[in-house]
């Protein structure tokens, strides 16, 4: 169990979630938040991006189903999710440590918590281990 | 009389369709052959390895590289050709991408050889041997290339100048490419040399998809009758048309199949499966028919794994 | 809570191509409905945090509308052509509004008055009713001094005849009086211009370089049949709604007044409604009659709103369909029956003519007949002026409410065309716009046309059911308190969630108000990389993105004034042919992994 605390980039929707807390303080306590308009807004290219580039975790907050502004823009990155899951599976990447949560959370204070809980399940699975990587040497081998 | 350019063709991981296309240029092949010096081309000339070693840095015009990087000989050869060679053109999906054999990836090399050399059910190998680098017999080291743990696209290994994507290439973007090599033509140093957009810009098909797509079912094409004429998503079958460079001349589509992404992602786009992964998910009606898809990562990463995000993760 | 004025960036721009929400577009007055919907949407959910934000959100109403309060009550017109009338039922709007003022009324009592300076021209505003008023309030914002003459006791005009179980007392009182303090109106009450020697130049010579005229239409029409008037209307007994309702507001009548008594109401409007349902809390056994059928969707529809006929028919009233008066009959000058011929149509391709079959008529017995068919201006003060043309009507233009005899006059409200309370209001803003114009040396006409094409319902998955509307039993309601209940703070957020926000987002800009999104982001669609593969036609909640023929194939296009920028399409394009401009998630993103 690695002793960091686990890299968790958090998109929220900002209609949704901590759009009245004050968004610094709430910045200080997720520390790779990124609020967004929709959860819709958010594309597989930056869920995979991110676990690229070394996040242990990826949280979206979305708004509860049937309540988003843009229509249904949480559910499309709810099939996005359950499609993403699987492209990580395949390649080795535990699906949990992508995670969706829909609902509503004015003052942040449960996007705090989801990002602790994520961290939490996180910690068990250990490093992201994607699989066959591309090494840096180019000639691998003895 | 000027000396003619000097032109290699080489196969790496590939399956030699490539090199069929490169055949199938006929006539235009004769012409070619006429205006250069081919120095390497194992499927059809006699040279050898040294004799490329042979020639001074650069002294090759145009490199053509098929196939991807799979093992120690393919990654000796490319960097060999680079060295060699002003251009480099990756050529056909395996070399752009890293091709189906990319796939492979999703295993690594562990995986693979307890699977062939142990646990398929047509397997016997009581002495449980697996492919070595090194091994004696009789008295006599033998050597073979080492198998990597993973498939690498061309360009992961050796700095490429252009790409030729397709499965294999068709001739007519072929014969393109070796003209505009020969008459200096060629675009900025990077480019791929075909059409920048994607194939629904040219698929006949794509004037019966409806303005308003909703997936309810999907579908593998021998569990529908799709009409020469009908967009393959609106019937439900998975095309990846939408998400892949036109170019191929809709061979596929000619057959009633589908088009499964063998000329890869457009220009700028970072990972052609993740994108498609959004298109496809918002065409979903509902969740279960995303969860319904099978095997999504093939559909999605058929031809390039190796050069996804993910396959593009460093250790 | 939140910066609602509108500076900067979240000004709210006018809908270019005048695109609306319908709601928008329907109400005259074009109030800010989407955006104060989004506010009230993200309000916290507890009262105590929740109370800085409703203000937040009266203040911004207010700016625009200093009636909101009252329209809260009474104005449902925004929800007659929600888009969701048909996916569930239209938006609560009313309710909503109505909530806000339910918590803004002790803070208007507080509110600071208006900083202006009245440095321009005197402008005379003719009758204080709401199409005055808001003349008047307009009009001192903009610099005026203005000064409004009110004929009886009190402003607020045929506001006063909206029973008070509609409307409460206090609430119409307190929008009046904390509109004429705020905004510093001069008033003066109990003076009828036109009476003695204040006549309309007697105005101007006084130094009012402008005057609107907006004296309502008190004056109760007659009944009248074949043409001509009914018989019997001098009777005892008979009275016309209008002059009741009026008494009954200033309270001249006595709470048992009908009591034992068998009241007839003639009339299917919302005022005879009113008229009935007010004899109904008197004690009167009520009964109404009117020329309409009971098919509102029908040519020949009753016109008043259905919770009208609804409420009606819950506190006991019959309707007479389909019958007109014929006759009055009384005895010993007492009113005693009426005879009802069936109506067989109302209206005709020319317009109301309406045709009965003599051979089927019934009478109605009663103790009282109130007559609530109409009511128009006064006419005689009107020709006095000179205010009418040679065929006897209103010379006024109607779209910029200018007199075409006297150029500094202007004239509207229901003087002269009866309308809805929203629409009074709006020719006050109308005729406040005129006499800007007129008197700064503008064109009055130009660019006043408006039309508004109101947006589609948006596609989603599912659409919700409307709330159901608390009313207090009808057993327990003969009072004059309100019967509606109004929203609780749960009730208010869920149902202003419930709006689609069809909306363009210029007109809107509410997420940028509160901070949301630092600017509306545009999406554009590069043409060298479509391929018309059409995938974000199919997400587009917004029927914004289209397919388009260009250079001999098919490109994508983005319907600038439909988009909301939501991003689907962006997020779906296969080849990165989508763009949103305006938008730093991709920045932050990257930011945000060099930070990992």
């Amino acid at each position: 169990m690695p002793a960091t605390t686990p890299k968790i980039v958090c998109f929220s929707c900002s209609f949704g979630w901590g759009y009245l807390g004050e968004r610094d303080a709430l910045g200080a306590r997720i520390d790779h938040w990124l609020p967004v308009a929709c959860s819709g807004k958010v594309d597989a290219t930056h869920v995979l991006r991110a676990f690229q580039r070394g996040a242990d975790g990826v949280l979206i907050l979305g708004c509860p189903e049937g309540e988003c502004h843009f229509q249904d823009g949480n559910y499309q990155t709810k099939k996005k999710v359950a499609l993403l899951q699987r492209v990580l599976a395949a390649h080795g990447v535990e699906p949990g440590r992508l995670q969706m949560v829909l609902g509503v959370d004015p003052e942040g204070s449960r996007a705090v918590a989801a990002v602790d809980a994520l961290a939490r399940e996180l910690r068990a699975l250990g490093p992201v281990a994607v699989r066959a990587p591309l090494d840096g040497t180019i000639a691998p081998g003895p | 009389m000027p000396t003619k350019p000097k032109i290699a063709i080489h196969w790496l991981g590939a399956c030699g369709g490539c090199d069929e296309t490169i055949v199938d240029l006929n006539e235009v092949l004769l012409t070619v052959a006429d205006a250069v010096e081919i120095v390497l081309w194992p499927l059809a000339l006699d040279f050898k390895y040294h004799d490329v070693e042979r020639l001074a840095d650069g002294a090759i015009a145009l490199s053509i590289v098929h196939g991807n990087v799979r093992n120690s000989e393919h990654l000796e050869v490319a960097r060999l050709l680079r060295r060699k060679s002003q251009l480099l053109l990756a050529f056909g999906a395996c070399s752009c991408f890293g091709g189906t054999p990319g796939l492979a990836n999703l295993r690594g090399r562990e995986d693979l050889f307890r699977w062939i050399y142990h646990d398929a059910p047509t397997v016997v190998n009581p002495d449980g041997r697996e492919p070595a680098p090194c091994s004696t017999a009789n008295g006599y080291e033998l050597t073979l290339p080492e198998l990597f743990d993973r498939v690498y696209a061309l360009d992961q290994v050796v700095p490429v100048d252009y790409y030729l994507p397709g499965c294999p290439p068709p001739p007519d973007l072929v014969g393109n490419a070796v003209y505009a090599a020969l008459q200096g033509k060629l675009p900025p140093r990077g480019a791929t040399l075909a059409p920048h957009r994607a194939l629904c810009d040219t698929c006949t098909r794509n004037g019966t998809k409806p303005l308003k797509l909703s997936l309810t079912d999907v579908r593998r094409p021998h569990e529908v009758e799709v009409e020469s004429s009908t967009c393959f998503l609106a019937k439900g079958v998975l095309c990846v048309g939408p998400a892949t460079r036109a170019g191929c001349g809709g061979t596929c589509l000619g057959t009633n199949t589908p088009c499964r992404g063998c000329f890869g992602p457009l220009d700028g786009v970072a990972d052609g499966g993740a994108k498609f992964l959004s298109a496809l998910s918002s065409l979903c009606a509902v969740e279960a028919v995303a969860r319904s898809i099978d095997d999504p990562v093939g559909y999605l990463y058929r031809f390039t794994q190796p050069s996804s995000i993910l396959g593009e993760t460093k250790a | 809570m939140w910066q609602t004025q509108s500076t900067g960036r979240t000004r709210v721009e006018p809908a270019i191509k005048q695109f609306l929400p319908p709601c928008q577009a329907k109400c005259p007055i074009n109030e800010d409905i989407q955006r104060t919907n989004v506010l009230l949407s993200l309000l916290p959910d507890t009262p105590e945090a929740a109370a800085g934000g409703i203000v937040q959100i009266g203040d911004y109403l207010y700016d625009r509308n200093p009636l909101f309060e009252v329209c809260g009550y009474v104005c449902g017109l925004c929800e007659l052509d929600c888009n969701y009338s048909e996916k569930g039922g239209a938006i609560r709007r009313r309710l909503l509004k109505r909530f806000v003022a339910d918590h803004y009324g002790a803070h208007l009592e507080a509110k600071e008055e208006f900083d202006l300076v009245r440095s321009k021209e005197g402008v005379a505003v003719v009758g204080g009713g709401p199409s005055g008023l808001m003349a008047a309030f307009d009009l001192s914002k903009r610099g005026y001094r203005v000064t409004v003459f009110e004929s009886s006791d009190r402003l607020g005009g045929a506001l006063w005849l909206i029973p008070r179980y509609r409307l409460p007392e206090e609430v119409l009182r307190s929008a009046v009086d904390n509109l004429v303090r705020i905004t510093g109106i001069d008033v003066k009450v109990n003076v009828r211009v036109g009476e003695g020697k204040l006549t309309l130049d007697r105005l101007r010579n006084d130094g009012y370089r402008a005057v609107f005229i907006a004296r309502g239409s008190p004056t109760p029409r007659i009944l009248s049949f074949g043409g001509q008037p009914v018989e019997g209307q001098e009777l005892s007994g008979v009275m016309y709604g209008q002059t009741f309702l009026y008494e009954v507001s200033h309270g001249n009548i006595a709470p048992d007044y009908f009591c034992g008594k068998r009241v007839v109401v003639i009339g299917g409007g919302n005022v005879a409604f009113d008229v009935a349902r007010t004899a109904r809390r008197l004690g009167g056994d009520t009964t109404m009659v009117c020329l309409e059928c009971e098919d509102k969707a029908s040519r020949d529809g009753i016109p008043a709103d259905h919770e009208e006929i609804k409420g009606a028919w819950e506190e006991g009233i019959r309707i007479v369909y389909s019958r007109g008066v014929q006759k009055i009959r009384g005895e010993g000058g007492v009113f005693r029956r009426i005879e009802c011929p069936r109506c067989t149509a109302v209206f005709d391709e020319t317009g109301f003519a309406p045709r009965f079959d003599l051979a089927d008529t019934v009478d109605l017995a009663g103790d009282v007949l109130v007559l609530a068919v109409g009511q128009g201006p006064e006419r005689a003060w009107l020709e006095r002026e000179g205010l009418l043309d040679d065929a006897g009507r209103l010379a006024v233009d109607p779209v910029t409410l200018q007199s075409r005899t006297r150029e500094w006059v202007f004239v509207g409200g229901d003087m002269r065309r009866i309308g809805f309370l929203a629409e009074a209001m709006r020719d006050g803003l109308e005729a406040a716009e005129s006499i800007e114009r007129l008197l700064r040396g503008l064109d009055v006409r130009e660019g006043r046309t408006r039309s508004f094409e109101a947006q589609a319902i948006p596609l989603r998955r599912a659409y919700k059911h409307e709330p159901e509307v608390v009313w207090i039993p009808p057993e327990k309601r003969m009072h004059f308190q309100l019967f509606e209940r109004g929203f609780t703070l749960q009730e208010a957020r869920e149902e202003a969630k419930r709006c689609l926000t069809c909306g363009p987002c210029l007109s809107c800009k509410a997420c940028v108000s509160v901070g949301l999104q630092p600017e509306l982001p545009t999406v554009v669609v590069h043409d060298e990389r479509c391929s018309g593969c059409g995938i974000c036609s199919s997400i587009c909640y917004y029927d914004a993105a289209h397919p388009r023929p260009a250079h001999g194939g098919v490109r994508s296009s983005t319907d600038r004034f439909r988009c909301k920028a939501c991003g689907m399409c962006v997020v779906a394009c296969p080849a990165d042919a989508r763009e949103m401009f305006g938008c730093d998630l991709d920045q932050r993103f990257e930011q945000t992994l060099a930070a990992l």
